[in-house]
């Protein structure tokens, strides 16, 4: 075991190759491409044994995982952004086939326009595919997250895909220190895969993903995807325990942050949840008894475990990196859902940030506990808002100014 | 409301049918609703097409489970076991078979309970069109069953048939072989008065579904292929016949033949594998000495 300084990229090349993946379809894709070129280098070097192979696009790239993790073999790929969109499709599809196969997503904003920093817009595009979700904060994380996702994915009680993702540039090009466990240690914890439901084996043969006429046989294999994901809950707590055990490092469903006593909560995911942890340390320091939640699995979306961690409390701040056009913040409204039958459910505020990797000041938060607050007196909520400063707005009238809009 | 299914084979018309007599029954001042329902879009493959018409709205959509009237266009489909044509007929509907037989015979042949009429559509379609599409007979067919009238029937054909063909002649010889076959069904061979058609609603229980493992529960398929049982020569309008005095045994058919269904005997001459062949008829466009022949299907 040895401590380095290592991209959220490069820790994700870490989990790959400490995981043993047999198979690796590529397509590059901005922030992500470093991920699968540390990984065409390894395979180069000699260092790691797997079939590395640079696909025409992301549409191919899934096929070939998905297909690849249908004959048996551990898959691994990864992508971002547009290409998680240009590959949409295959997403539910591969999900359908019940393969573990575990992807990286690399957390880009959607055109348009186009940018190449980070929200969530597109893996919470995928939230309804079938794919499992964890949603990682710091580079230790990513590493630890795709060793657990394989142990999760294939999982007799579980038999689906997995994405974990992580914030391109604030993650994927950002060097911190991670500790890199010993193969032996990994091999302990994420034994050989063996494949009981979909392999190949020419003596053998079958038909996977049968076409169905009907609703009925439809229903059925959709919500057993549902209730696979479901049970993926309890696994997945049993997977934390042991790598708990193995590693030293403890990740539940979510992460609290001073969050048991506090009253006004902000609930965040991802690498900006550590302005948001620092916006905690500066409340308390003002006074007020803040606190955070950071989601982690985000699907199967651990509804029991929110409820438990929220009500009682005076106000929530769910702050969505990411925009459901029309409706507003996408996690506001699933977190919602889940607290509404709450007899003591706390003011439930909306908030949008960190769109396209927009900052979030200390100011900004300072404005939303505000909010909290002010809620909690007048007991009025106003509709979600976009986190935006003055100076944002000054530099916006400088940029329609150059672009012939004055 | 009645309820009428349609059912066929890709290629016969039985969509075309269901939207005929929607269109008549519209015309006649009744709320009216027809759909086809299939799943491979090909040639010879089942098809089912519905219409619905009432004197009040129809707040119904979708398949139709238990239909007041079935009209069989390929009556190969009462022993497929997938379609199953009659299935969920009222208790006192009413079938119409497109068939030679006479309704005693049919009833007893496919085991019918309910009233049926029988009517040899596609000798009517060979005589008055020149080709076996049944779909303006069968909605002509169906439209005297529920009563509509001959003028909105004939408007109907021509409405419909004018958005899929452009050939005049073609057109008036439908409207000709429809009104033939509404007027073939005289309304005495009709024993049941439609009104009286009960329904015969059953109780559905909603259930918890049981998890199941992805070993079963994917859509996955580990038993051995059975694509060889299924026979798919059932449905021929003709079938190919050979004259082996002038044939030379050039083997062109054998290698024209889209589906493989032109064996060869011990004595080098082609035969036909008469469980499988369709009945395209390429075989006799092919033969360069005439030696192919057609012979009209009856199932008898």
């Amino acid at each position: 075991m040895r401590k380095e300084m290592l991209t959220g990229n490069a820790s994700a090349a870490w989990g790959v190759r400490l995981a043993e993946v047999d198979y690796i379809p590529v397509y590059p894709i901005t922030p992500q491409t470093e991920i699968i070129e540390t990984l065409a280098r390894w395979i180069s070097d000699g260092v790691m044994d797997s079939r590395f192979v640079t696909m025409d696009s992301e549409h191919s790239m899934l096929t070939a995982a998905g297909s690849a993790s249908a004959t048996g073999a551990r898959a691994f790929t990864a992508t971002s952004s547009q290409g998680l969109l240009y590959g949409f499709e295959m997403l539910y599809a591969v999900a359908g086939w019940r393969v573990p196969l575990v992807m990286v997503n690399v957390s880009r904003g959607l055109s348009s326009p186009i940018t190449l920093e980070p929200d969530h817009n597109d893996v919470l595009a995928a939230r309804d595919t079938g794919f499992l979700q964890i949603h990682c904060e710091t580079c230790q994380e990513v590493l630890d997250s795709i060793l657990m996702a394989y142990r999760l994915a294939e999982d007799k009680r579980v038999l689906l895909p997995i994405i974990v993702n992580l914030d391109g540039f604030y993650l994927s090009f950002t060097r911190e220190p991670v500790e890199v466990p010993d193969v032996e240690r990994v091999r302990n914890f994420l034994p050989l895969y063996q494949p009981k439901h979909a392999f190949f084996k020419a003596s053998q043969p079958m038909a996977q993903s049968a076409a169905v006429l009907g609703g009925s046989s439809y229903s059925y294999f959709k919500y057993q995807m549902h209730m696979a994901s479901q049970n993926a809950l309890a696994v997945y707590k049993e997977v934390c325990e042991e790598f708990e055990t193995r590693f030293g490092r403890n990740y539940d469903t979510f992460e609290g942050y001073m969050l048991e006593d506090a009253d006004y909560v902000l609930v965040m995911t991802n690498s900006f949840s550590t302005l948001g942890k620092a916006a905690v340390n500066n409340a308390r320091e003002r006074g007020i008894n803040a606190g955070l939640l950071r989601l982690r699995l985000v699907r199967p979306f651990p509804v029991a475990d929110l409820k438990a961690a929220i009500t009682g409390k005076r106000a929530v701040a769910v702050i969505d990196q990411n925009i459901s056009i029309g409706k507003g913040g996408i996690l506001h409204s699933e977190i919602a859902s889940c607290l509404y039958n709450e007899k003591h459910r706390p003011l439930l505020l909306s908030f949008i940030a960190g769109l396209g990797g927009k900052n979030i000041s200390p100011d900004e938060f300072e404005f939303i506990f505000n909010k909290m607050i002010v809620g909690v007196d007048t007991g009025e909520v106003e509709t979600t808002q976009l986190l935006y400063t003055e100076k944002e707005w000054q530099e916006m009238g400088r940029l329609k100014g150059m672009a012939g809009k004055g | 409301m009645y309820r009428l299914r349609f059912h066929g084979r890709g290629g016969q018309g039985a969509r075309v049918a269901s939207k005929v007599l929607g269109t008549a029954a519209f015309l006649d001042g009744y709320y009216a609703q027809d759909f086809p329902l299939y799943g491979a879009e090909r040639r010879g493959a089942p098809v089912a097409a519905s219409t619905r018409i009432s004197e009040e709205p129809i707040m119904e959509r979708g398949v139709i489970p238990e239909p007041d009237i079935v009209i069989v266009m390929d009556e190969t489909l009462l022993q497929d076991p997938l379609t199953m044509p009659v299935s969920g007929l009222k208790q006192g509907g009413i079938v119409l078979i497109n068939t030679a037989h006479s309704p005693a015979e049919a009833k007893a042949e496919y085991k019918i309970t309910a009233q049926v009429l029988t009517l040899d559509i596609t000798k009517i379609g060979l005589d008055m069109l020149g080709m076996p599409i049944l779909s303006t007979l069968a909605g002509g067919v169906a439209a005297r069953i529920v009563g509509l009238s001959e003028e909105s029937l004939k408007d109907a054909v021509k409405k419909v048939l004018s958005e899929i063909i452009t050939d005049r002649k073609l057109l008036d010889k439908n409207v000709a072989a429809a009104l033939y076959c509404f007027n073939a069904i005289t309304p005495a061979k009709i024993e049941i008065k439609l009104k009286t058609i009960g329904t015969t609603k059953k109780k559905s229980t909603v259930i918890s579904l049981p998890f199941e493992h992805a070993a079963v529960s994917s859509p996955a398929i580990n038993a051995t292929g059975n694509t060889p049982l299924r026979m798919t020569g059932n449905w021929r309008v003709f079938r190919p016949v050979w004259n082996y005095d002038s044939c030379t045994r050039c083997m062109i058919c054998v290698a024209r033949c889209p589906d493989g269904c032109i064996l060869v005997n011990e004595d080098d001459y082609p035969y036909t594998d008469y469980d499988n062949c369709k009945g395209c008829l390429i075989c006799i466009e092919e033969c360069p000495t005439n030696s192919l022949g057609k012979v009209r299907e009856v199932h008898a």
